[in-house]
C-alpha cells in the first residue's frame, strides 16, 4: 500500500500533464484560429482586389466594343454612295464616256 | 459536485450548444429558402443581343447597328424640379428630323418643332412628377451625341441604359426593300415589312443574363454565384443586292418620276440565271430611320405587294404558250388583224386604232396589236392558255423572301369566258406583281428555264453560314421558243415604238405596255400604268429589267416614260459591267 502523500503528489503530477496538454491543444487550436483569420482576410482582400480587375477589364472590352461600333459605322458612313458621289462631284470627277475592256 | 465533474457538464454544455448553432445552420443553409436580402447583390442584368447586320453584294452594310441609349429618371433623386429637368431635357427627345440646328428649318417646321417641344415637355413632367414610382423612362434609342449632352448638364436623378439603334449608311436607298425595325406590343425592337419583317427571328439573336454576384460597390465576387448566360448576336444577311445599281436605279427612277410626272414609279432587275435580284426600287420612297415622319402607305413594297393589269407586256406571255406548243410559227400571219373584233359581245381594237392586214406574229408583237393577240389566244384556247399562264408563276407567290408578297389575281379557270380568254392575251382582266411579271421575262431569258427570283445570298451567324437558293428551277418553254420570242422582242425594240431611246450598239430584248386602270367596274381613259420589260444584251443576258410608272402625266404611254428610263438605266448598266457595244450593229 502506497502511503497517502505519494498517491496525492501522482495525482498532482497527472493533473500537471494533462494541464500542459490541454494548454497545447488550445495554443495549437487558438494558432490555428488565427492563422484562418487572417488567411482569410489575405484572400478576401486579394478576391476583393480581383473583382475590381475584372470589373475594370469589362469596362474596358464594353469602351473598346463602343469605339469599335463607333468607328464602324463612322467608316460606313464615309464610303457610303452618297458620300463619294458628292466628294467625286466635288472634285470634278466625268462619267466615263467609252467602255474599255482588257 | 467534484472538478470533474464540472468539467463533464461544462463539455455537455459545450456539446449541446455546438449541436444548435449546426443544427441552425443546416437549417439555414439547406432547409429555410430565404429570399430578398441575398439576391438583391446578384447583379442579375440583361444582356441584349445585337440585331443581325444586312449587307449588300459586295459585303457594304446597307443597315447595320449604332450605339444608342434608354434614358430614365428617377423621381425621387431629382436634385431639380420636374419643370426645369423637363424643360432641359424636352428638346432633345423630339423627332429626329428636328436634329438639324434651327437654321436649317423652316418658318413651318420652326413652328411644329416647338409645338412637339412643348407637348414633350408636358409629358415629362407628368412622368417625373409622379412621386409613387420609384423609375420611369423617358426616352429611348437616343444617338451617343444626345446622352453626352444631357450628360453634361449634369442633372442628378437622370441616368442611361446602353441600347442599340438601326444605321443606314445609304439613307433611304432600299427602304421599302429592307423594311425598319420598331417596337413590338412590350417595347422590344421587331422587324417590319421587307427583309426585317421577313428574316426578323434569324435578325434579333438570342439576348442573354448577366446573373453575377457583386459586393455593394458593384464589383463581380469572383467566389460568388457566377452563371451568365451569353447573348447571341443575331444573323447576318448578305444580299444579292447590288449597291451600285441600286443607286443608279434610284437615281434615274427620280428624276424619271419628275420628268413624267407619275404618281409612283418601281424598277427591278434580276439576274435570269439565278433568280438573283440586283436591284429592287420605287420612288417616293422612306427613309427607314425617321418611318414615322411617313405615310404609312409608302411602308409596302410595291415591286412584290402591288397588282396590276400588265397590259401589252404579257402578250409575250401569250405569244411564248403559243410557240411553244407550235400552234404558231414567227411567221404565221394573222387572217383577223384587219380590223377591230368583236368578241363576246365586245369590240376589240388595236391601242392606236392602226391595223396591219395579214401581220407576222414577228409584227404583231412589234406593232404590240391586240387584234393579233386574239388571234393566238383563239387558237390557244382556255385550257392551254390557262395551264401556260400558271407555268410561268402567275396567280401565286414567286416565294422571294420579302414579307409582303402578294400572289396578283387570276380567276379560276372554270369562269373563264371567251372575252376573257381575249383580253389576257393582251393583258387585261388579270393581275400580276411586278416580281411575277420579272420572273416570267427571266424564264424567256434563261433558255425557257424558270428559277425563282430571291434577294438573300446567304445568312451567316457565328457558328453556321446558311446558302440561300432559289425554292423553285423548271423548264416552262423550249429553248427553242424562248430564242423565237427574244427574237421578235429584239425586233420590237429595234422597230418598234421605242427604237429611238435604244442605245446603239446593244441587241435589247423588250416589250411596251400600257394598261388603263380599272376604277369601278370600268377602265379611266386618263390613268394608265406605263411599263417596259426586257433583257440584254439578248444573246446572253446579264440582266432582266421592269420599269413601271403609275399613271404618268406626262404621256401615258409605255413607250415614251418607261421606255426610255429603262434604256437610260441600262447604258449604265452597260457602263458598269463593262458590256461593250458591237461596232457592227
Amino acid at each position: 500500500m502506497l502511503p497517502v502523500s505519494d498517491f496525492k503528489i501522482q495525482k498532482k503530477n497527472n493533473f500537471n500533464l494533462i494541464g500542459k496538454i490541454k494548454v497545447r491543444v488550445i495554443v495549437i487550436i487558438g494558432s490555428l484560429v488565427a492563422f484562418s483569420f487572417f488567411a482569410q482576410l489575405v484572400f478576401a482582400n486579394n478576391i476583393a482586389t480581383d473583382g475590381q480587375k475584372l470589373a475594370q477589364i469589362q469596362n474596358e472590352i464594353k469602351k473598346l466594343e463602343s469605339e469599335n461600333t463607333t468607328l464602324k459605322v463612322k467608316i460606313a458612313q464615309e464610303s457610303s454612295l452618297a458620300t463619294l458621289t458628292q466628294k467625286a462631284q466635288e472634285l470634278n470627277f466625268r462619267r466615263p464616256s467609252k467602255i474599255i475592256t482588257p | 459536485m467534484s472538478q470533474l465533474d464540472r468539467i463533464k457538464v461544462f463539455q455537455i454544455i459545450i456539446y449541446v450548444v455546438a449541436f444548435f448553432v449546426i443544427a441552425r445552420l443546416f437549417y439555414w443553409q439547406f432547409i429555410a429558402k430565404v429570399e430578398g436580402t441575398f439576391e438583391s447583390i446578384i447583379s442579375d442584368s440583361f444582356l441584349p443581343a445585337p440585331r443581325g447586320e444586312i449587307y449588300d453584294l459586295s459585303n457594304f452594310p446597307l443597315v447595320t447597328n449604332q450605339e444608342a441609349f434608354l434614358i430614365y429618371g428617377k423621381p425621387h433623386d431629382l436634385d431639380q424640379n420636374p419643370e426645369e429637368v423637363a424643360k432641359t431635357v424636352a428638346p432633345y427627345l423630339i423627332s429626329e428630323k428636328y436634329a438639324t440646328k434651327s437654321a436649317g428649318l423652316s418658318e413651318d417646321e420652326q413652328k411644329k418643332k416647338d409645338e412637339e417641344i412643348k407637348a414633350k415637355e408636358e409629358e415629362l413632367i407628368k412622368r417625373l412628377s409622379d412621386k409613387n414610382l420609384f423609375w420611369v423612362q423617358l426616352g429611348r434609342k437616343l444617338p451617343k451625341d444626345v446622352k453626352e449632352e444631357i450628360e453634361a448638364k449634369k442633372i442628378r436623378g437622370l441616368g442611361f441604359e446602353p441600347d442599340q439603334k438601326r444605321f443606314y449608311p445609304e439613307a433611304s436607298m432600299a427602304a421599302q426593300l429592307l423594311g425598319f425595325v420598331a417596337f413590338d406590343k412590350i417595347g422590344q425592337d421587331t422587324g417590319y415589312w421587307g427583309l426585317e419583317g421577313y428574316y426578323d427571328r434569324k435578325l434579333r439573336g438570342k439576348p442573354g443574363r448577366l446573373g453575377q454576384e457583386t459586393d455593394p460597390l458593384g464589383f463581380p465576387i469572383l467566389v460568388g454565384k457566377y452563371r451568365p448566360i451569353a447573348s447571341q448576336k443575331g444573323a447576318s444577311l448578305y444580299l444579292t443586292l447590288d449597291r451600285v445599281v441600286q443607286f443608279i436605279v434610284e437615281e434615274k427612277l427620280k428624276q424619271a418620276v419628275e420628268k413624267y410626272g407619275a404618281k409612283e414609279a418601281t424598277v427591278i432587275i434580276a439576274q435570269p440565271q439565278t433568280g438573283s435580284i440586283l436591284s429592287m426600287a420605287t420612288y417616293p420612297t422612306y427613309n427607314p430611320d425617321l418611318f414615322l415622319e411617313f405615310d404609312e402607305s409608302l411602308y409596302k413594297n410595291p415591286a412584290v405587294a402591288d397588282t396590276f393589269e400588265p397590259g401589252s407586256i404579257f402578250k409575250v406571255v401569250a405569244m411564248s404558250a403559243a410557240l411553244d406548243l407550235s400552234i404558231v410559227q414567227p411567221t404565221t400571219r394573222c387572217d383577223v388583224c384587219s380590223g377591230p373584233r368583236q368578241i363576246g359581245g365586245y369590240e376589240i381594237s388595236t391601242w392606236n386604232k392602226k391595223y396591219y392586214p395579214n401581220s407576222t406574229m414577228t409584227e404583231v408583237i412589234e406593232h404590240s396589236d391586240n387584234v393579233g393577240m386574239t388571234f393566238v389566244s383563239g387558237k390557244l384556247g382556255i385550257d392551254k392558255f390557262y395551264d401556260y399562264i400558271n407555268k410561268f408563276g402567275f396567280g401565286r407567290r414567286t416565294g422571294i423572301d420579302l414579307e409582303e408578297e402578294s400572289t396578283g389575281f387570276l380567276r379560276e379557270k372554270k369562269d373563264w369566258k371567251t372575252i376573257d380568254l381575249a383580253t389576257a392575251s393582251f393583258g387585261q382582266g388579270i393581275a400580276v406583281t411586278p416580281i411575277q411579271m420579272v420572273q416570267a421575262v427571266s424564264t424567256i431569258a434563261n433558255k425557257g428555264r424558270l428559277v425563282s427570283p430571291h434577294i438573300v445570298a446567304k445568312i451567316a451567324s457565328s457558328d453556321k453560314e446558311e446558302k440561300i437558293n432559289s425554292k423553285e428551277e423548271r423548264q416552262v418553254i423550249s429553248p427553242k421558243t424562248a430564242a423565237q420570242i427574244t427574237e421578235m422582242m429584239v425586233n420590237a425594240v429595234e422597230n418598234g415604238e421605242a427604237k429611238a431611246f435604244a442605245p446603239k450598239g446593244y441587241r435589247i430584248a423588250g416589250k411596251t405596255g400600257t394598261a388603263q386602270i380599272p376604277v369601278s367596274g370600268h377602265y379611266d381613259p386618263n390613268k394608265t400604268i406605263a411599263s417596259f420589260v426586257g433583257f440584254a444584251p439578248a444573246d446572253d443576258p446579264k440582266f432582266v429589267m421592269l420599269v413601271r410608272f403609275t399613271e404618268p402625266t406626262s404621256s401615258p404611254f409605255g413607250s415614251e416614260t418607261a421606255a426610255p428610263t429603262f434604256f437610260a438605266i441600262a447604258k449604265e448598266l452597260f457602263n458598269y459591267w463593262a458590256i461593250p457595244p458591237d461596232e457592227n450593229k
